[in-house]
């Protein structure tokens, strides 16, 4: 038989000091296995909210991490996952502190990458319907849905090596300025196809330029407030613009790469003295040959997730000059591509760190020399997007981010409510119809799916935002509002 | 909405039910034997991926795990499902588990052609995941990521 019940543990709440209206902290010495205090991004409303659910215990178990520098962090975003919270961040120190594939997720670099286009939303506002149409034509959704660049196992591998560069010089899959407005220039170099099982090539060889399904989209939006005006003029942003925000990962490959790394390093965790609250934590230190064999795999899915979304937007470009003719002179621009889940190693101070982000974005400032120098100015673009069919938001990383936050930021809303409950208290059909009654052009065939994803069950992105910028991490630079969504 | 999943064979009775978790799907199992809970976490699999009625079983596939303890085999079991489900295209409600140790699992699994999926099942994770004992048989939960 089958049923769906609420029951759960009660969640526990450790004692907890307010630092600031945005900050609060768990002194390490509040579990005895911490090796560093627990810090929090939220004001008093999110801070309720987040204690509803077991994402400050997940956090917790995070600080008990051999190697755990500063502090664990949890963005204002933050919710319940696994092994880490959504939202969790987390610096261990190298060469000997730990790297965990459950620190990064099974979608290996999910994340998000804006486009830009030279016209004016109310220019096109006829042409939309069937933009929208063709877009949902031209682009694969959903579950092991295969894309339609098929490569065989050779050039697999020198797309996972390559990334970005690659694809572009080996497929014209874009244009040659694109990598700089990538984070780490759409390649990570550590990237090591040899380390990544045939399974997983298997499950996710024929998956690129595929949106996959679950909480990825793909959304024509209108820029509707500019709040900084030179940084928005610096990402060439304006108010009215037609953009294009894409959401996805590394599909299969990146799927199955984080389930063969788990199981390989929790069979190892003993050999290597290493004992965990939760084993969704299995790590190995980063200088060892599985956490090595780890990196260069996770690097290998991090540049197939970024070559992912660049044929995506390749793809986007295609359908928009199709479609629109020369109202779609200039094409689509891209602004940036951030990642969600990653590790990166980064320097702080004098010590190289291993950087864990899971649900959150890397926010550097202005001064940090990896940035395009475009936007040397301004600070790296982070995306913020809201719920479905709700405004998203451009922030610009802060210098001090880099102090406060290990230059990390929030990568979204940040769900309040399971997929269950939200089906239970929302109507795919009505939520549907509201969606349309406010312009907004739905391609999703599925209401149920469409109930999951629906504003309520997510928090308010706006008081997200606002505790990002309060805590002096990035501010906003703009805020864009959907025109059409295609949901994954 | 349940999905009707063929029996499997000559396992005992077990059952299975999602419990809330704000980001993912958690599972609760109970089943008589280890083989039977086996089976139980197979068929809550498929009624998450299964978005039309089942199709004709197609020919069996052997199954052969080894792992650390019996929560690492289930997890593993639960991802081989996952990754013949994704590579094959199918769902697969066809469960026949022939031994289930502690550290071993031999099945025989049939899957049936599926057109399109519900929920898209990442994998199986070990986040705060237990086999226990008891003397009505056997359970666990297991946190899906979705």
């Amino acid at each position: 038989m089958s049923e769906r019940k609420g029951e759960r543990k009660p969640v526990s709440v450790p004692p907890m000091e307010r630092v600031s209206e945005v900050v609060a902290e768990v002194r390490k010495g509040a579990r005895p296995d911490m090796h560093v205090p627990v810090r929090v991004f939220a004001d008093e409303e999110l801070m309720s909210q987040l204690l509803r659910d077991h994402s400050l215990e997940q956090l917790l178990n995070v600080s008990a991490l051999p190697g755990a520098t500063r502090q664990a962090l949890g963005m204002p975003d933050m919710h319940e996952g696994y092994g880490f919270p959504v939202g969790g961040v987390m610096g261990t120190v190298l060469p000997d502190g730990v790297i965990s594939p459950g620190g990064i997720g099974f979608d290996i670099n999910c994340g998000v990458r804006l486009l830009s286009s030279r016209m004016r939303a109310d220019a096109v506002a006829k042409e939309l319907p069937g933009l929208l149409h063709e877009l949902s034509r031209s682009v694969p959704t959903g579950y092991g849905r295969g894309g339609r660049l098929e490569l065989d196992a050779e050039e697999l591998d020198r797309v996972l090596e390559g990334g970005v560069p690659y694809l572009i010089s080996r497929y014209g899959l874009g244009v040659a300025e694109d990598p700089a407005f990538i984070e780490s220039g759409g390649r990570m170099p550590a990237a090591d196809a040899s380390c990544v099982s045939e399974r997983a090539k298997q499950r996710g060889g024929d998956q690129l330029g595929t949106l996959g399904g679950g909480n990825h989209f793909l959304e024509v939006q209108r820029v509707a407030e500019v709040f900084d005006a030179k940084a928005a003029e610096a990402f060439g942003l304006f108010e009215g613009q037609v953009t294009v925000l894409i959401h996805t990962g590394s599909r299969g490959l990146g799927h199955q790469v984080c389930t063969d790394y788990v199981r390989e390093m929790d069979a190892a965790a003993s050999r290597h003295g290493i004992s965990l609250p939760d084993r969704q934590l299995a790590c190995a230190p980063f200088s060892s040959e599985e956490g090595k064999r780890y990196f260069g795999a996770m690097s290998a899915a991090a540049n197939f997730a970024w070559c992912n979304r660049q044929a995506l937007a390749q793809r986007c470009r295609e359908v928009f000059a199709r479609v629109l003719g020369a109202k779609a002179e200039g094409g689509l621009k891209l602004v940036y591509d951030v990642a969600h889940n990653i590790a990166k190693v980064e320097r702080y101070g004098n010590r190289d760190l291993c950087v864990h982000r899971k649900g959150a974005t890397r926010a550097f400032g202005p001064s940090n020399p990896e940035l395009p120098p475009p936007y040397r100015s301004a600070g790296q673009p982070v995306f913020i997007p809201g719920s479905m069919g709700t405004e998203s938001y451009v922030l610009a990383g802060n210098d001090a981010s880099a102090e406060v936050s290990l230059n990390s930021c929030c990568h979204g809303a940040g769900r309040s409510m399971s997929r269950t409950a939200a089906k239970k208290v929302v109507k795919g059909d009505q939520l549907r119809k509201e969606l349309e009654g406010r312009g907004i052009i739905i391609k999703c065939s599925s209401n149920a799916e469409l109930a999951e994803e629906a504003p309520l069950a997510y928090k308010d992105v706006s008081r997200v935002v606002d505790v990002v910028e309060r805590a002096g991490i990035a501010r906003k630079v703009a805020r864009l509002v959907p025109l059409g969504v295609l949901k994954g | 909405m349940t999905v009707a999943v063929p029996t499997s064979g000559d396992q005992p009775a077990g059952a299975h039910s999602f419990e809330e978790h704000t980001g993912e799907v958690r599972v609760r199992l109970s089943a008589p034997t280890f083989a039977g809970l086996l089976v139980e976490a197979g068929r809550a699999l498929a009624e998450l991926l299964a978005d039309e009625a089942p199709g004709e079983l197609q020919a069996a596939e052997r199954v052969d795990l080894r792992d650390v303890d019996r929560a690492a085999l289930l997890v593993h079991w639960v991802n081989e499902l996952i990754f013949l489900s994704e590579t094959r295209k199918r769902v697969y409600s066809g469960l026949e588990v022939r031994s289930a140790g502690d550290r071993e699992v031999v099945a025989e699994v049939r899957g049936w052609p599926a057109s399109r999926v519900r929920t898209a099942v990442k994998a199986a994770t070990f986040h705060g995941l237990k086999v226990t004992q008891g003397p009505d048989g056997f359970s666990a939960e297991v946190v899906l990521d979705v």
